[in-house]
């Protein structure tokens, strides 16, 4: 009575050779992209493509001005991290450990929304953000304020805000509740539990998380573009001044390269870049798997 | 014809991931009877009885080698041979797990559903199935008025007796069962108790459970699972 | 509680706050710099009108036209392939390649926006080129096939953690009567998973209308409205990056005010629908 042939078996069939197919698709394309950086890009990598004809040193402890490499660029872009991660890290975790421990159900779904929708604002909205700023400032502090590293600096942290607000958010709200509780039942007041249980516990995802964050800075090209970030500014001096940063660069010389050498530098700043990331992302990856004590 | 082997056995050996759950089994099932099989718990009942349908292949870092052969009318078949077909197979090797585990649907789709998948399209062909299914489970009257309904809506028995009458609507000459009265109240336990022994008047029931009573009650053959071996206790 | 216990809630609820009003914020920037434009009445002929700074015509309908062109278009071409793949890696799952796949999913996620942009330059630019033969390969086809390269680690993932929430035991069930892996994606996961699906495809939508770097750089810029996918055009993203250099004072730079509340308004609503989407289980 049970039919020899297995019913649908062509669609399993189809199906099986359609999710493989597009499988390896993902991964040519994934593999030409990286293949083609590293083709054209290896042999540009050296202490030359980021010192020029400057000693590292010297161009390490300021006493030399790099002009042909991407020593000022990679400084800017690592400013750029300091002063967004900085700024949106204490805003961002108070709203994670609030969201996951205070506040009751209406308030956080109403702050869920406002965060993922924050989260969800294209970046060059943010940047035209820091931009206004700008406008306002310059409005009323007069003629001194310009787009700088500051306010770049200002509306990166608008951008990854919402990242750090989730991963705390999360990494507590993953505690399970036998830990919770212990701290509590030994009588450590909600504060303390915080302080010596529940932040220690989800410390590694929470770690994980800004990792990601820096990632995030260290990519974005959107915000930069209009607040501040130029061609050629050296290294960057003050919070109110213009400055390079990797990403404008890699932007800047695709379209406006004058000789192959300059090309050249971009494919060498662009490997740079994607081994910031990459491995930026591979840390978070690793944080994430090996102090993860539950999951 | 009670005599007849149904399943043999022959140096099957089975590991979830380093570990070896089962090493060197040697067994013949005898068609219309009732095999229960107990033992410390974590020592691997729940895997050895996925042998049965190949259902362990689901598992991640699960693996088993050596021969399980059935015979559905046509001699002895290695269900583990490249040439045996999966979803045959597991229509001829109804499983039933120990949590009930009802599909989203409702009862009379929850029913249809293995007729479906096997391509079966004359509803009344269908419904006639699915009744008889449902009368061998003996939960037809209970439920006969609210076929419509969401089958997660039933009780814990029902929700038991609805799984076993789902993998009775395709007949099958084996039908496994995964401790499926753990979750029932004594009633209940009963009840199915009685439907399991009127079950193995036509098909082999091959039964993993912790009551040694229960064992004792319905069992032809009782194995315990012990240091990864089977043996009679 | 004791005060100190009182204090730190003060001070997380106000950080929350802050954090919660941050996207207002950013709305309400824009809307008071776009403000004497909206009250001037010329609203209308902006949002429909043509571009053409030099006749006084300052719309930005064809960049409006050309970010859903292009967002529209990467998701068709990344759409099917990310179902493919998260059904690769959550059902398929052949030994060791399914984990493979879902690692270098996450790893392209990690992958700067601007290096897709430099890579479509000198790599699909010149193929696309040659392929269609015609104009400087600039076109919304080359932009929207490397978007949808941005966007399927987005879906991937989403679709697939969505499917990895379809309960086991539904699963088990269907495996254990004999059901085909097509049987179960057809009749179990896919009435499971849809809302995720929904919400991830409109993320991914949300996410391509906002990305700036790859339009800009491979979209050609054109500022008429597109005819085929061959044609060149400008999204609001990109127009915001190029007009920002205008006059401050100029009509021509307001403009970009409007384009970025209509941004802001466009993915704002997408992350609407998604909530809405998921709820829907």
């Amino acid at each position: 009575m049970i039919p020899s042939r297995v019913n649908g078996e062509a669609c399993d069939r189809l199906m099986t050779l359609f999710c493989w197919g597009c499988a390896l698709t993902l991964t040519l394309v994934l593999a030409a992209i990286l293949g083609f950086l590293f083709f054209k890009g290896w042999h540009v990598l050296g202490p030359k493509l980021i010192f020029g004809e400057v000693r590292p040193l010297d161009a390490l402890l300021f006493k030399k001005r790099v002009f042909s490499g991407l020593f000022p660029a990679a400084l800017g872009t690592f400013c750029l991290i300091c002063l967004a991660v900085g700024t949106a890290l204490p805003l961002g975790l108070a709203c994670g450990i609030y969201m996951a421990e205070y506040a009751s159900n209406r308030v956080k779904s109403f702050f869920s929304l406002m965060v993922d929708i924050l989260a969800a604002i294209p970046s060059i909205v943010v940047g035209l953000f820091g931009f206004s700023i700008t406008v306002f400032l310059h409005h009323y502090f007069g003629g001194r304020i310009l787009p700088c590293l500051g306010i770049s600096g200002i509306a990166l942290a608008f951008l990854v805000l919402p990242y750090i607000v989730k991963t705390t958010r999360i990494a507590l709200e993953q505690i399970p509740l036998e830990i919770r509780m212990t701290g509590l039942s030994l009588g450590a007041s909600p504060l303390q539990n915080l302080r010596h249980v529940l932040i220690p516990a989800s410390l590694s995802d929470i770690m994980a998380g800004i990792v990601l964050a820096i990632g995030r800075c260290a990519e974005d090209t959107a915000v930069i573009m209009l607040t501040g970030v130029v061609a050629t500014a050296g290294v960057p001096k003050s919070l109110f001044s213009p400055f390079e940063a990797l990403p404008f660069f890699i932007y800047y010389t695709a379209s406006e390269y004058s000789d192959p050498a300059e090309l050249e530098a971009a494919y060498g700043a662009a490997l740079i870049l994607l081994a910031i990331c990459t491995g930026l992302f591979i840390i978070s990856f690793q944080i994430k798997r090996r102090y993860n004590s539950f999951n | 014809m009670n005599d007849a082997p149904k399943i043999k056995i022959r140096g099957l050996n089975f590991w979830y991931a380093k570990r070896q759950i089962l090493e060197d089994i040697r067994l013949d099932i005898r068609y219309r009877s009732i095999t229960s099989i107990t033992g410390p718990s974590g020592q691997g009942k729940s895997s050895f009885l996925t042998v049965f349908n190949r259902l362990w292949e689901n598992i991640d870092g699960a693996r088993a080698t050596g021969r399980v052969c059935m015979d559905f009318g046509n001699g002895f078949e290695d269900i583990n041979h490249p040439d045996c077909r999966l979803p045959l197979l597991r229509r001829r090797v109804g499983m039933v797990f120990q949590m009930p585990n009802p599909l989203p649907m409702s009862i009379r789709k929850n029913m249809a559903f293995p007729l479906t998948l096997m391509g079966e399209k004359n509803g009344k062909t269908v419904a006639a199935k699915a009744e008889t299914a449902l009368r061998q489970a003996l939960l037809w009257d209970e439920i006969k008025d609210r076929l419509n309904e969401d089958a997660r809506a039933l009780s814990g028995g029902q929700q038991q007796r609805l799984c076993i009458a789902r993998s009775l609507v395709l007949e099958p000459q084996v039908l496994l069962l995964d401790e499926p009265t753990s979750s029932l109240d004594e009633a209940a336990v009963h009840e199915m108790e009685k439907l399991l022994l009127r079950l193995k008047k036509d098909r082999t029931i091959i039964l993993v459970s912790h009551y040694m009573d229960q064992v004792r009650r319905i069992a032809d053959r009782h194995l315990v699972l012990r240091d990864k071996k089977l043996v009679s206790p | 509680m004791d005060s100190g216990d009182r204090a730190a809630r003060r001070l997380f609820f106000s950080a929350g706050l802050t954090c919660a009003l941050a996207g207002l914020l950013v709305l309400g920037f824009m809307v008071v710099l776009g403000l004497p434009l909206i009250r001037s009445g010329m609203l209308w002929d902006i949002l429909t009108g043509p571009w053409s700074p030099d006749h006084g015509q300052f719309g930005i309908l064809a960049m409006a036209v050309g970010s859903v062109y292009i967002a529209g278009l990467s998701l068709i071409i990344a759409f099917p392939v990310s179902l493919g793949a998260s059904l690769f890696i959550e059902v398929v799952r052949p030994r060791g390649a399914g984990r493979l796949l879902e690692w270098l999913v996450r790893l392209m996620t990690a992958i700067p926006t601007v290096i897709y942009g430099f890579v479509g330059i000198f790599l699909l630019v010149p193929l696309v080129r040659s392929f269609s033969g015609q104009g400087s390969g600039l076109c919304i086809l080359t932009a929207a096939l490397m978007l949808a390269v941005l966007i399927c680690p987005t879906m991937i993932l989403f679709f697939s953690r969505s499917i990895a929430r379809v309960p086991r035991t539904w699963l088990d069930a269907v495996d254990a009567m004999g059901g085909t892996p097509y049987q179960k994606v057809r009749h179990i996961i896919f009435p499971a998973a849809w809302p995720g699906i929904v919400s991830g495809t409109v993320l991914a939508f949300g996410r391509a209308v906002g990305d700036t770097l790859i339009a800009l750089m491979l979209g050609g810029n054109a500022v008429t409205l597109p005819e085929s996918v061959l044609d060149s055009a400008r999204t609001l993203t990109a127009h915001i990056a190029l007009v920002i250099a205008a006059d401050f004072d100029s009509l021509e730079f307001k403009t970009i005010f409007i384009s970025g509340i209509l941004l802001y308004v466009m993915t704002g609503l997408g992350i609407l629908a998604a909530r809405a989407a998921e709820k829907n289980l």
